[in-house]
């Protein structure tokens, strides 16, 4: 337990530096560019969520265990939380920076796509009734689904002109945020806060897995009982 | 100058006590959620280790 209570010191620590730490001028964003520390680090989560969530749907398919699948199910859904976590977020910073809630940057338009690929994803687990044809059928769809993570997250906002910082042909000059152009003390606090939320990550998903796993060890007791 | 002042006059503050206040109360129910699955974990174990002995 005690690892968790200096994780709840650490994130504490890295939000206070969030907003006092000194990040130097930034073209375009000032200050506003302190989002990348808590902004950027969700949209991070959700990609080692997903990735997650396909090595253990590929796990289910190797061994059919049906542990297997509920890990990869609950990593998922931790995935899509922050995924929408981080719409909800960029999209507040947007009105103050473009003037507007929702632009279809190449970006949020990329955002919005993998929300709906994984949308589909619960609606598909939802239809399924036969556990191992649910488990199977859902795990071929979450490896499908993150080949679409690297593209929709890494390249294509990069490839494609846009409003968002990183964007090809930024025409503020603030280049790509995620890059070591940031000042030092920015650069340290964002690595900082990727390991916080990446730590915060591992102690969700092994909840959410113990609570699944839990309850198919009760469910199989009622049954044994009946 | 009193805190309220303060932070009226410095809005920043305010907004990095708002953070701090959600961080922590996700924190709290993310440490209450822990415990009691514990508990849960091993009232099941220790029915599971009855039912052993007994058979």
């Amino acid at each position: 337990m005690i690892w968790k209570f200096l994780l709840g010191v650490y994130i504490a620590i890295i939000t206070v530096l969030a907003f006092v730490i000194p990040i130097g001028f930034i073209p375009g964003l000032g200050e506003r560019a302190r989002i990348i520390f808590l902004h950027v680090p969700s949209a991070w989560l959700s990609v080692i969520a997903f990735f997650v969530a396909m090595i253990y749907a590929v796990r289910y398919l190797r061994s059919k265990n049906i542990y297997e699948d509920v890990k990869s199910a609950a990593s998922a859904e931790i995935g899509f939380l922050f995924c929408f976590v981080t719409t909800v977020t960029g999209s507040i910073w947007a009105k103050f920076n473009w003037g507007s809630f929702w632009n279809w940057d190449p970006r949020e338009t990329s955002i919005f796509v993998l929300l709906l690929i994984y949308g589909a994803y619960f609606v598909l687990r939802s239809a399924i009734e036969v556990e191992e044809r649910k488990a199977t059928l859902s795990a071929v769809y979450s490896i499908i689904a993150f080949v679409t993570v690297p593209f929709f997250i890494f390249i294509m906002p990069r490839i494609m002109p846009g409003l968002h910082p990183g964007s090809k042909g930024d025409p503020e000059g603030a280049g790509p945020v995620v890059t070591f152009k940031m000042d030092p003390n920015m650069r340290i606090l964002f690595f900082a806060s990727l390991l916080g939320f990446t730590l915060v990550y591992l102690w969700i998903f092994k909840l959410r897995s113990r609570m699944e796993i839990l309850k198919i060890k009760i469910q199989n007791k009622i049954y044994q009982e009946v | 100058m009193g805190l309220y002042e303060f932070l009226e006059k410095n809005s920043i503050y305010l907004v990095l006590i708002i953070a701090l206040i959600v961080w922590f109360s996700v924190f709290v129910y993310l440490v209450r959620v822990d415990v009691k699955l514990k508990k849960l974990e091993d009232e099941f174990a220790k029915l599971e280790n009855k039912e052993e002995v007994g058979k």
